[in-house]
């Protein structure tokens, strides 16, 4: 008996019979048309950046926020559904919060994502006659970075609940060209400024729009200073040196 | 005829049940430069009855953490139980066995969660920070806790935590001029201090007694020498590798009266 | 007939109850009836009594002495084992030996257990059991070997073989395994010493040594710490201080010799003739 694609592609939790969720391959695909987020780990700490796709001359750049703080050591770079996204990094925040009430340490980059991961995984997942608390997977993938016992740290999470750590990783739109490009460049030995500069390199190269200070934002994670995202002039001052 | 006395006129009585009981024993612990020793006496007592002379209230948590429990046994069991199964999952959650600065806030935590049933036990945790240096935390039942240099807790804290005061933190002792005190003893000297507080506190403790057996737990910090533990008497290495931090067991025998 | 009746109800008269629930309410709390720990024997033998005591006094949970005696002299043929509240039984035992030699030298001849018996139990129980008083008598007179127990209240038992204080259950549990009639006096200083014993090492109101007293017609021994199996193991270290460990806040050094100057006022001298 054969059944035609559109047949399985409308439950979430529901198998075709070459083994593939489509609702959670599509959530993937969602991702592919978000706007390009990078990546990249150096022994100096972390950089994220993200491109800010202003449609309008009337809209106000600095209210779209693709950067998001988790916790003092811990920052998230997003791409797809940003209001997915959201969340997520509310569970992630709780988790860090949580770990550090209870443990009174800082909760381990890795420890945070299979946090956030988990709970990607909780679509179509009801019990008896409750209604599921999810209605289908997240539209989002993430770019957590921070830095804990192990040193700086990067991983990737995408809407199937799978996370793998990187040294370079690059999502979105323009993330085929962007990871070819990390390839390319990154190097085990990076200074942080070099690693700004080469995820604004990466970001230039596949946006539409000519980079400036209002279409793309960075943020880094260091050993010393934890999260903090570029303001306008340390943004100038790296696009300067680009 | 005269009238019978009634025996309801005494008004309304209220019995209740008691779920706790106070099972006797005593602890310490005392935090070196780059060791911990953890101490205390087995026997387990209710009244003036000795339920058993080997009940353990000293636990090894983690090869660099080690958990005294005093006050009502059952409720200490069970806590030590806990507090066990906490440590596992945290190891399979994160990867790494829990700091012991970590396992002392989880232990507020556990003990809060019960602040309207409390486990009635006094706790003190003891090993080596992840610094390396020796450290005790004491804990009342309900969570409030502090890091300190040594502890006694339990039916003979009285006795001992003068002796304590005096012997670690030289209270009331004015140093030779020119000299001061040192902020850490020698392993030897600490060894010395925990055995002679148990034995004089059995000496003088009877009720909530302290006797029968001994067991000092000694830490040993990541590298760091034997520092004499070699030639102690009935010591015993609890741990199996050498190159992390070091547990070792001294048992003594206690007065049994 | 159910009018008020002019009678007060029979038995026991519970009428300050009422008072001393107020009373305990209000934080004036009834005396505690205390029955310190102690393990304290008697028991027949061939030749007469043997009584046996450990010798841990306490105060609560604290050991105030490691080494009393409880073996009170009433004469010298007989002896009274005391547990309780320490000052009663040493008072009471004094009291009532004061009184046997008193009766001794009146009669002029040697006084019976029963009397000391008799005396003691209405003694305690004029105090209705507030002098805490658990005693074990025994002695040998003229009647032969006797051996009692006085309760608190005033009740006494008389027994071939008795225990009391909070170790009397371990104790007991010894005697009732172990004596038999006509024992010899080493089997039955044996008895008493593992009696004792098993009070020492099981109830933790008594403790250290064992003492004993063999009571026979002609002659008493007061085995006075026949057993030390408690002995205080060599401290670790010796806690000698330093000659001006202990901090002082001033110093003032005053000169005892007072000097004084006599001038004499007068011109006559004192007659001292």
């Amino acid at each position: 008996m054969f059944l035609t694609r559109s047949e399985y592609d409308r439950g979430v939790n529901t198998f075709s019979p070459e083994g593939r969720l489509f609702q959670v391959e599509y959530a993937i695909e969602a991702i592919k048309l978000g706007s390009t987020t990078i990546g990249i780990k150096t022994p100096e700490g972390v950089i994220i950046a993200v491109e800010k796709r202003v449609q309008s001359p009337l809209l106000e750049s600095s209210s779209i926020e693709k950067i998001m703080e988790i916790d003092s050591h811990l920052g998230c770079a997003m791409s797809g559904l940003i209001a997915d996204a959201r969340t997520m990094i509310d569970h992630a925040r709780v988790t860090a919060q949580n770990h550090s009430f209870t443990y009174d340490e800082k909760i381990k980059v890795e420890s945070v994502t299979q946090a956030v991961c988990d709970l990607a995984l909780r679509f179509g997942e009801s019990v008896h006659d409750e209604d599921a608390m999810m209605s289908r997977p997240f539209g989002v993938a993430l770019l957590i970075a921070g830095v804990d016992e192990l040193g700086p740290q990067l991983f990737h999470t995408d809407p199937s609940g799978t996370f793998v750590r990187y040294n370079a990783k690059a999502i979105g739109s323009g993330s085929e060209a962007a990871q070819a490009e990390l390839q390319d460049k990154w190097h085990s030995k990076m200074t942080l400024q070099e690693a700004q500069i080469l995820t604004l390199r990466v970001l230039k190269q596949v946006m539409e729009e000519k980079l400036d200070h209002n279409n793309v934002q960075v943020a880094q994670v260091t050993p010393t200073k934890g999260f903090e995202i570029l303001d306008e002039t340390k943004l100038k001052s790296v696009i300067d040196l680009m | 005829m005269p009238d019978m006395v009634s025996l309801d006129r005494a008004g309304p009585q209220q019995r209740q049940f008691n779920p706790y009981s106070d099972n006797g024993g005593t602890i310490l612990a005392i935090a070196g430069a780059d060791f911990s020793v953890i101490a205390g006496d087995t026997r387990q007592s209710e009244g003036y009855n000795i339920q058993t002379r080997y009940a353990p209230k000293v636990f090894k948590l983690t090869d660099k953490a080690v958990l005294a429990v005093n006050g009502f046994a059952a409720d200490g069991n069970m806590f030590v139980k806990r507090v066990r199964q906490r440590l596992e999952w945290y190891r399979h959650a994160h990867a790494k066995d829990m700091p012991l600065r970590a396992i002392a806030r989880l232990i507020q935590t556990m003990l809060y969660g019960r602040r309207f049933f409390p486990y009635y036990v006094y706790n003190i945790l003891g090993g080596i920070e992840e610094d390396g240096s020796g450290a005790v935390y004491s804990f009342d039942p309900v969570g409030s806790y502090e890091r300190e240099s040594c502890r006694a807790a339990g039916a003979a804290q009285s006795l001992v935590q003068p002796f304590l005061d005096n012997q670690i933190y030289f209270k009331n002792q004015t140093a030779a001029p020119g000299t001061t005190h040192p902020k850490h003893l020698p392993l030897q000297e600490v060894l010395s201090l925990v055995i002679d507080s148990f034995t004089s506190a059995t000496e003088r403790h009877i009720e909530a007694s302290v006797g029968d057996g001994l067991e000092m737990y000694v830490v040993l910090a990541r590298g760091s020498q034997l520092q004499g533990l070699e030639n102690v008497p009935n010591v015993q290495e609890m741990t199996t590798t050498s190159d992390g931090e070091r547990i070792f067991i001294i048992r003594r025998e206690l007065k049994k009266d | 007939m159910a009018a008020t009746s002019v009678y007060s109800s029979p038995g026991f008269d519970f009428s300050n109850q009422l008072r001393n629930n107020f009373l305990t309410e209000k934080g004036l709390p009834l005396p505690k009836a205390t029955s310190t720990g102690t393990t304290i024997v008697g028991c027949l033998f061939e030749d007469g009594i043997i009584l046996g005591a450990d010798t841990r006094a306490t105060e609560g949970p604290i050991v105030a002495d490691k080494n009393c005696e409880k073996i009170h002299y009433i004469t010298e043929s007989i002896r009274c084992c005391g547990a309780g509240t320490a000052a009663d039984t040493e008072f009471v035992t004094n009291f009532i030996s004061s009184n046997m030699e008193m009766l001794a030298l009146t009669h002029g001849r040697k006084p019976r257990v029963v009397t000391a018996m008799t005396m003691l139990k209405q003694y305690l129980f004029r105090y209705q059991g507030h002098v805490g008083a658990a005693l074990v008598l025994g002695g040998v007179d003229a009647t032969g070997p006797n051996l009692f127990t006085i309760h608190p209240h005033g009740s006494t038992d008389k027994l071939p073989y008795v225990t009391m204080g909070s170790g009397s259950l371990a104790a007991m549990a010894v005697f009732e395994s172990g004596w038999k009639a006509n024992m010899s006096r080493e089997d039955a200083l044996q008895l008493v010493k593992d009696a004792i014993s098993a009070g020492i090492f099981n109830d933790l109101g008594s403790g250290s040594n064992v003492d004993a007293c063999i009571i026979t017609a002609n002659h008493t021994e007061m085995l006075r710490n026949v057993e030390m199996p408690n002995q205080r193991v060599q401290k670790e270290k010796t806690y000698v201080f330093r000659r001006g460990t202990t901090a002082w806040k001033k110093e003032n050094i005053r000169d005892l010799i007072v000097s004084e100057d006599v001038t004499p006022v007068g011109t006559e001298a004192m007659d001292t003739s």
